[in-house]
Parts: C-alpha cells; sequence; structure tokens
C-alpha cells in the first residue's frame, strides 16, 4: 500500500495504521507547482501498488471570511491544495496496479458549519470529483477509486442540531477513518467506485 | 422585474453570451467582462438589440487586478451592480487528456480560471451585492458533479466552483447575498471543440440526455441565469442548479 500525502501529523499516523508506504508531498506553504513538477515526472515510473490512498492536506486549519483573504492566503488555502490533489490524483493513477483500488482521503467541512471554510470547501469538491473522474478512467483495467471524507480536524464550533453520532464526533483519523479506507481498499468492496464515504459520524445530513 | 446591473464574464462567446442576451432581453444593463474586444463589443451590440444595454469591460479572470478595475469600472458608471456572472473557463477545458500526464503549468491554468476568478469575482463584488441584496452565479458543469474520464482537470475545478457555492452561501446569506450555480449542457464553440477532439463524444452526450438535444445558451441557459440574478429567485441559494435536458439526474 503507498499513501501519498503531505507531512500532517494525523496522516503520518494512518500511514503507520495502515502499514503503508509513504511518499510525502511537500507542505502547503512549499507547494508552488514548480515544487510539485519534479515530483509528478519522477513518480512516472513507480507502478504496481495494489492500494494507494491519497491525502493532501494543509498543515493546519485556518478560518475566516473569504472576502478578507488577500491573493497569497487563497493560494494557500484553495488553490496549491487543489493542484496538489490534482497531481497527487495523477500519480495515483499511475502507481495504482490494473484491479487496484485507490481512496482519496478528503478534508471536508460538513455543509452545516462551512462558513468561514470556502477555500476548503471548494478544495474537497474538487478531490471527490477527481476521485469519480479516475473511477471512470481507470475502470476499464479494474482499478476501483473512491473518495472517504473527514471533518475531524474541521469540526470546532458550536454543535447545535448535534450529530446523530454525537459521542463518536468528529471521529479519529486513525480509527473511524482508517477503518472506512480499510473497507473501500478490500475486496469486500469489490463493486463500490466512484462513491464517497462521509466518515462524519452523520454530520454531513445536518 | 426591474431592471438590474449584471456583468458576465466570459461573455464574448458561448454560453455566457447567451446569458448576456437574455438578461438584456428583459431590459438590463449587462456588462461583457472579458479579454477579446472586438468579440464582446459585438455581443454588446446584440444586447442592446435585445432590448437592453450592453457594454464592454475589459477583464482578464484570472487576474487581481484586472477583475478589481473591471468591477469599480462598472460601478462608476451604473452606480450599482445586482448581479455578477462567472463563467469564463481555461482555453484548455476541451483538450482531452489522462490526469497523469498534465503538468502543473496547465493545471494551474485551468486553476486560475476558473476558480481563481470565482474567488476574484466574489471579493471584488461583495460589497456592491451586499448594497443591492443581489447575486454571484458561477457557471459550473455536469462534469463537475459527475467526473469525466478526459477531462479530469476541467471537472475538478468545475467541482471546486460548486463547493465553493455551498460554503459561500452559507456565508452571505445573513448579508442577503445570494450565490448559486448553473452546471449547463449547451451548444457553444467549447462544446464544438470539445466533439472536434473526440468524435464518440457528441453520440455519448446526446443519447443520454432525455431530450435529445443541447441547450441553447440564450433561451435554456440564459433563462436560467437570470432567473437566478432575478428578485424572482430570492429563497434561493446554496444551489447547482442542472440545465442539462435531464442528463445528469436521469442516467
Amino acid at each position: 500500500m503507498l499513501l501519498i500525502s503531505t507531512p500532517v501529523p494525523e496522516l503520518r499516523e494512518l500511514a503507520d495504521s495502515l502499514g503503508a508506504e509513504w511518499l510525502g508531498f511537500p507542505r502547503m506553504d512549499e507547494a508552488t507547482p514548480e515544487a510539485l513538477e519534479p515530483i509528478r515526472v519522477a513518480t512516472r515510473a513507480e507502478a504496481g501498488f495494489r492500494h494507494v490512498v491519497v491525502a493532501l492536506w494543509a498543515e493546519q486549519v485556518e478560518e475566516g471570511p473569504l472576502v478578507e483573504l488577500d491573493d497569497e492566503g487563497w493560494s494557500l488555502r484553495a488553490e496549491r491544495p487543489l493542484l496538489a490533489w490534482c497531481v497527487g490524483m495523477g500519480i495515483a493513477s499511475r502507481c495504482v496496479a490494473d484491479g487496484g483500488a485507490i481512496v482519496a482521503l478528503v478534508e471536508s467541512p460538513a455543509p452545516i458549519d462551512s462558513e468561514g471554510l470556502t477555500p476548503e470547501a471548494s478544495v474537497a469538491e474538487g478531490a471527490i470529483v477527481l476521485a469519480r473522474s479516475l473511477a471512470q478512467s481507470e475502470g476499464p483495467r479494474g482499478v476501483r477509486v473512491n473518495a472517504v471524507t473527514t471533518c475531524a480536524r474541521l469540526g470546532g464550533g458550536a454543535l447545535a442540531p448535534p450529530p446523530a453520532l454525537a459521542d463518536r464526533y468528529p471521529g479519529a483519523v486513525g480509527d473511524e477513518v482508517a477503518g472506512a479506507i480499510r473497507l473501500l481498499l478490500s475486496d469486500d468492496a469489490a463493486g463500490m467506485t466512484a462513491g464517497v464515504t462521509h466518515v462524519d459520524c452523520g454530520r454531513t445530513l445536518r | 422585474m426591474t431592471a438590474r446591473v449584471v456583468v458576465v464574464t466570459g461573455a464574448s462567446g458561448g454560453v455566457g453570451r447567451g446569458i448576456a442576451i437574455a438578461c438584456g432581453a428583459v431590459g438590463w444593463h449587462v456588462w461583457i467582462a472579458a479579454r477579446r474586444e472586438g468579440e464582446g463589443q459585438a455581443v454588446a451590440a446584440e444586447v442592446d438589440r435585445a432590448g437592453g444595454r450592453g457594454r464592454f469591460v475589459s477583464c482578464d479572470a484570472a487576474l487581481p487586478s484586472s477583475m478589481a478595475s473591471a468591477v469599480a469600472a462598472v460601478v462608476e458608471e451604473e452606480g450599482r451592480l445586482d448581479g455578477f456572472v462567472h463563467n469564463a473557463t481555461s482555453g484548455l477545458s476541451p483538450r482531452p487528456v489522462r490526469l497523469a500526464d498534465v503538468s502543473t503549468a496547465d493545471l494551474l491554468d485551468h486553476i486560475a480560471v476558473s476558480v481563481r476568478g470565482s474567488f476574484l469575482a466574489a471579493r471584488a463584488a461583495y460589497p456592491h451585492l451586499v448594497a443591492s441584496q443581489g447575486a454571484l452565479l458561477l457557471l459550473t458543469s455536469e462534469a463537475g458533479i459527475e467526473g469525466k474520464s478526459r477531462l479530469a482537470p476541467y471537472a475538478a475545478v468545475k467541482a471546486a466552483q460548486r463547493g465553493m457555492v455551498r460554503a459561500l452561501a452559507r456565508e452571505w446569506g445573513r448579508a442577503g447575498v445570494r450565490v448559486n450555480a448553473i452546471a449547463p449542457l449547451a451548444s457553444s464553440p467549447a462544446m464544438e471543440r470539445a466533439f472536434e477532439a473526440d468524435p464518440a463524444m457528441e453520440p455519448r452526450v446526446l443519447g443520454r440526455n432525455p431530450l435529445g438535444r443541447l441547450g441553447d445558451p440564450v433561451a435554456d441557459i440564459g433563462a436560467v441565469a437570470r432567473y437566478l440574478l432575478s428578485e424572482d429567485s430570492a429563497y434561493v441559494t446554496g444551489h447547482t442548479i442542472p440545465a442539462d435536458g435531464g442528463s445528469c439526474a436521469l442516467t
């Protein structure tokens, strides 16, 4: 298994939990097109992983009104993460073996909690649809591609009404989230592709 | 319906032109915000002939200074802004690609025009839309809902716009500004280029369309845009409205 991710502590723990090799992406403040292009080109030849997980998260969550962002703030919170997702999912499609599976682990605010997180909501939807696009392009060679969303680091604020599974909310990356990833990578999910699984204890439905 | 002042980016042709003419048909003041002045002026004249008042303003949607200047010029002349439509997309949009083969420079071009352009439009237009209790409208695509195997970068930025609409509608709702998107399927120069690049695409697209035809940019897409910019949709926000002949919902 290969985990393509940024150097975020929760994702390092996920690599350990899944027993995955780690392909490191730069931090978002360093994820310029110039920095990502050599990574994209260098991993062209790698292939053969049965399972690939992609998780390209910012080092920390920022919040604030969209219209108060300056150009650099916007780039850090939206453009560079979306660019990284495009590059990372492209690499995943190269690295995964025929008949394998890819999971995009997407940090996504529940709609009710999305105020002040417009760039993050934008990146999340883009990453989810990248998974759907790859599910279509790689499906003919037996590759399944799904997305898992989590709000593990985005679950702040007043929770009214409470999430359906309030006692477990927002769910831990190494626990509930890793479990969903294992399921989607396994043969038990052999008929599942292009789907989105929200591991948010029911928050998305609020 | 009260006459409104609206800006439409990328309106020098295609769907943007259709939206501009549809808004002009009910007497609105429509600003064609585009890079190509000749084509933009021609569409402005079509808006005049439709019954509105068309004007051209130079705008590169990916450049912060250009977007800010365009909005400032419109407000200076009109004294208000009721609606902003971000329709412009990268010229690379219809080019079939394999995601893994796309350079970061090309990916950034997609992101800059569609996603950065949406941000720049939102930031520049917001105070004026608060004053008018107006609306922001983003043009996305069915590709941004279900993905596209050979148009993955385009699908990703169109999806990112949908994510922005949902979150921004919540962020701006208390200020009385609505944010929506349209996912159109329409005949346009971009669609024609996509069909030329992938000949199998046209029968595939039309075969899954219950109405069996592409939408007309004025009658089918422009009318929906005009509704979302008007007071008739005063209670509609945060949505992506498919105007696609049922392609997305019924296949």
